[in-house]
């Protein structure tokens, strides 16, 4: 909670609660880690940061002024409780012994604003819905039992079975089933050593 | 970026403006569409839609980037515009691009970008592409701008075109602000009979899938370890060691060779080309991290999921 006072800055009008609850997830990721699946951000989490980042900087230089959420969800797509969530992870530190107006020395400080926080469960599933949503799916570029062999030996969705469990099922040898495999770990090699895909506005 | 030296020109725009930004990057953009190059502007969406309309009818021939899908992290970042230049010189012997760049306003990011603007310099070092970082100098704090420096061997601003006698050798600036990897005491060993790459591919899968990791994650994960390993055998003198875990809310892999290892801080940082393998390039796309370092017992890469 410290942290998170230290952190919080609220002329950006993230709700406190949004924020604290982020560092109040990170305190406890990093007690359970060893214990948990990783619930750091994922990937898509991060390009979605990424385009809140450039939204903000978009309105930033057109207005002068910070966006609110509601705008910020127009400019990329996200909803309000993602552009809350996405903005909480992505603030610069602040101190609690900060005043809220600046060389006001009557004004509160920000430590004395804080409030209990009470929405982790909120943040919780709108984290998990951003890993839910990463599908970059990349055995679209496989063949149907190419992408069979490697889902089934290595148990991706269900139980593992051996390249002969797998053969036998599909009618093959053993040692056939693994020049399948084979090929398609080197085809989803070759596809990744191409360039990447990014969103061109056109030409 | 001459005849004689087709080799990338990696520059600098710092402006105080948006005025300034266009008188700057709209002439250096056209001068190059007027010798037969390609143009490419990445900036955000409110960017391209100023930069559109300054070149009017000529926007049909600029390739307009948005940044708002390549700044994610490094290896993708660079991977996004490989994709780019690439295809632009498909089309066009040379390229020029204006580039701006998102920092985010957290400052335990900023290395990590200043380090993305170093290694550009090698990564792309190539290509016949004269590529202009543009950086708005109005609320960009003051280490971002003086990395700028650092990372770029030609700086514009309000007083012209400046050689930095600030630029750094990108390999020492990236280990300079590289942290030395912390151990990691609670991995644990995966017990191999006879440590082959599919082996380590089927071990690793159990732990992933008993851990929760989702079928995506965990076949990026396989993918990326697949590369390490294969380098491990093809180079490192076999694997030694495969541990596993989880620290700082990641899935942790480390794989251990034998071999005396390497010290090259862009690894896997380079386009793959002609001489350059891309295994590691592949495997960082993959993975959120990977660290590589010495040992007593060995030299290990370490996989962050």
């Amino acid at each position: 909670m410290l942290f998170a006072a230290r952190r919080y800055d609220p002329a950006l009008e993230t709700p406190f609660w949004a924020y604290a609850s982020f560092w109040v997830r990170k305190a406890m990721q990093e007690l359970v880690a060893e214990l948990t699946r990783p619930v750091a951000l994922s990937d898509r989490a991060v390009r979605d940061l990424s385009h809140v980042r450039a939204a903000r900087n978009d309105y930033l230089q057109q207005h002068g002024t910070e966006p609110t959420d509601g705008q910020l969800s127009a400019a990329t797509g996200l909803t309000p409780a993602q552009i809350e969530s996405l903005r909480a992870t992505d603030r610069t530190a602040r101190s609690t012994d900060e005043r809220l107006i600046e060389q006001e020395p009557a004004s509160m400080t920000f430590g004395e604003t804080i409030v209990d926080p009470r929405a982790e469960q909120a943040y919780q599933e709108v984290l998990d819905q951003l890993e839910i949503d990463h599908v970059l799916d990349l055995t679209d570029a496989l063949e149907e039992r190419e992408r069979m062999v490697i889902l089934s030996h290595y148990g991706l969705g269900q139980e593992p079975r051996t390249l002969s469990q797998i053969g036998a099922a599909l009618g093959l040898t053993a040692e056939r089933t693994r020049q399948i495999e084979s090929a398609a770990l080197h085809k989803l090699r070759e596809n990744l050593a191409q360039p990447a895909t990014i969103a061109l506005t056109g030409t | 970026m001459t005849p004689d030296n087709p080799a990338l020109r990696h520059n600098a725009l710092v402006y105080q403006s948006v005025d300034e930004y266009l008188t700057r990057a709209v002439p250096f953009l056209r001068h190059g569409l007027e010798q037969g190059e390609g143009a490419i502007v990445a900036h955000t969406k409110a960017g391209i839609s100023m930069m559109r309309e300054a070149f009017g009818a000529d926007a049909t021939r600029v390739t307009f980037v948005d940044v708002g899908s390549a700044y994610t992290r490094p290896a993708r970042t660079l991977a996004a515009y490989h994709q780019v230049y690439a295809e632009q010189l498909r089309r066009t012997p040379k390229l020029r691009a204006v580039a701006d760049v998102q920092f985010g306003p957290d400052p335990r990011e900023w290395d990590l970008w200043t380090g993305y603007e170093a290694v550009f310099n090698r990564s792309f070092g190539h290509l016949p592409a004269w590529v202009l970082c543009s950086y708005n100098a109005n609320g960009t704090p003051d280490p971002i701008i003086e990395g700028v420096w650092r990372t770029h061997p030609e700086v514009v601003d309000g007083d012209g075109w400046t050689s930095s006698g600030r630029f750094e050798d990108p390999d020492r600036l990236l280990r300079r602000i590289t942290p030395t990897p912390e151990l990691i005491p609670q991995l644990r060993q995966i017990p191999f009979d006879d440590i082959d790459t599919e082996q380590v591919r089927e071990r690793l899968a159990a732990v992933l899938t008993a851990t929760g990791i989702d079928e995506t994650r965990t076949l990026e994960m396989l993918l990326a370890a697949t590369e390490i390993a294969d380098n491990a055998i093809r180079h490192g003198g076999g694997i030694a060691d495969v541990r596993v875990g989880h620290a700082h809310g990641r899935f942790v892999c480390e794989i251990e060779d034998r071999g005396p290892g390497f010290d090259d801080p862009v690894a896997g940082y380079l386009a793959p080309r002609e001489g350059i393998g891309s295994g590691l390039w592949v495997a960082r796309q993959l993975t959120w991290q990977i660290e590589f370092f010495r040992s007593p017992a060995g030299f290990t890469s370490r996989i962050w999921l």
